[in-house]
């Protein structure tokens, strides 16, 4: 989180990848940190140890929200 | 009961300090009226003695455990956990008198299964389980701690002679996480059944924190897994290398358990592993200048474990999703060596009291109070 707000606040689009069991530290460190709104994505959790397979599905199924947030398509 | 007199709650608890009667923080002014009502919460004769607390042989009774749960800042919905707890440290083979005299800094550590988890709390068993903010958590562990001092006797450097203790002696208290553990209940394998609710009590030493990361492709995760628990738990500096006695505590993450369970281990596989793993060499022990280990014309190579009987091996889940396992090793010694004690909480004894009107909350006129918050 802190990274992505980093990137961010030095004007490099950014997004925060979070686990589902870190997803309300992320909204307090986003809160803590004056953003918010800074863009994250959920991820299940753990994405740690899963395996190649699983880590594969969960990159897959994530890169169009990257995307598409990027490209301002889409505010997650 | 010993009834002292203060012109105020202030007074009473500087009182409290200078008796030494506190573990060094604030405490609840155990009142008669909030006393008398902590222990009609008990459901028992508040003169029914629960057990004999060593190194001072004090008298446990229900009063006087309940004094300490007001102290400690419990609810009466935590009380029916306190009783237990002082029951298990009271059992003989506890060695409760030995434990709280010895240079080790042992402590009860209270591992809370069944329905009462949810009954008597919410006792925490998640993200920080042995850590601050679960309020059950640190009112149930600090009661029984008030109780081994206030009953018990247990004064450092005078009765209790730990050389430092540890912060767990402050309070030391977490629940099983139950519902997400591919485990049957901790508590179940004491002879309890699944519905019943029980304390599990260890002698246990500050946790030591154990690191692995699983890799779902790796078929020798489980068994990479067992052999860092094992690392930690054969420290050569812990009294469990050296006295190859006592009892061995390990607190799995969810992560964990999924890497053993996945590999079709049970508790029963796990603590027989981990039992078989977690050796030093005789070699070793030499090196380190081990007093307790006499077989010195032994094979150098000679693998010495840590432990005989993988049953003293408490193996369940708390703690949040992550990296690390939890492992507490112990004393060791006392005429029972340490061992594992269990005790049922009894919920239906138990009966609800108004404990706000006790304690006075919305009685008094306005007071401003400054918040901590972020």
């Amino acid at each position: 989180m802190r990274d992505s707000i980093t990137t961010a606040r030095a004007g490099i689009p950014s997004i925060a990848l979070v686990t589902d069991a870190f997803w309300p530290q992320g909204d307090f460190v986003a809160a803590a940190t004056g953003m918010p709104s800074v863009p994250r994505i959920r991820l299940p959790h753990p994405v740690a140890g899963s395996g190649e397979d699983a880590m594969a599905k969960v990159a897959a199924d994530i890169a169009p929200q990257i995307i598409s947030i990027l490209t301002g398509a889409a505010a997650n | 009961m010993t009834l002292l007199e203060a012109r105020s709650e202030a007074d009473a608890l500087e009182q409290l300090h200078a008796l030494g009667l506190t573990d060094g923080l604030p405490v609840v002014i155990p009142t008669p009226d909030r006393v008398a009502m902590m222990a009609l919460a008990t459901g028992l004769d508040p003169d029914l003695e629960l057990g004999v607390m060593g190194p001072a042989h004090g008298v446990a009774s229900v009063e006087k455990v309940a004094t300490a749960a007001v102290m400690a800042g419990c609810l009466p919905d935590h009380i029916p956990v306190v009783v237990a707890a002082v029951r298990a440290v009271c059992q003989p083979e506890f060695d409760l008198t030995e434990m709280q005299s010895t240079t080790h800094c042992t402590a009860p550590l209270i591992v809370v299964c069944g329905p009462a988890r949810h009954q008597c709390g919410e006792v925490a068993s998640g993200f920080g389980a042995l850590g601050p903010g679960h309020r059950a958590n640190a009112t149930i562990g600090r009661a029984l701690r008030l109780a081994m001092m206030n009953i018990g006797g247990a004064r450092p450097g005078v009765s209790d002679m730990a050389l430092h203790g540890h912060p767990g002696k402050f309070t030391y208290c977490l629940a099983e996480d139950t519902e997400n553990s591919p485990f049957p209940p901790l508590h179940t394998t004491y002879g309890y059944a699944e519905d019943d609710s029980a304390v599990v009590i260890v002698g246990a030493e500050a946790p030591h924190s154990t690191i692995f990361t699983g890799d779902a492709d790796d078929p020798e995760s489980a068994n990479r897994l067992l052999n860092v628990i094992a690392a930690v738990m054969a420290n050569p500096g812990s009294n469990n290398a050296h006295l190859r006695h006592g009892a061995v505590t390990v607190i799995m993450n969810p992560d964990h358990t999924t890497v053993l369970a996945r590999a079709g281990l049970t508790r029963e596989d796990i603590q027989a592993e981990l039992a078989a793993r977690a050796t030093n060499t005789a070699a070793t022990l030499a090196h380190v200048g081990s007093a307790f280990y006499l077989n010195r014309d032994g094979p150098p190579d000679e693998l010495v474990p840590i432990l005989k009987d993988p049953s003293r091996i408490v193996v369940f889940q708390a703690g949040g999703s992550g990296l690390y396992t939890m492992v507490m090793p112990s004393w060791c010694a006392g005429p029972h060596q340490n061992p594992v004690v269990h005790a049922a909480i009894d919920l239906d004894q138990a009966c609800e009291v108004p404990w706000a009107d006790t304690l006075g909350v919305g009685q008094s006129d306005t007071t401003d109070v400054v918040g901590g918050a972020a």
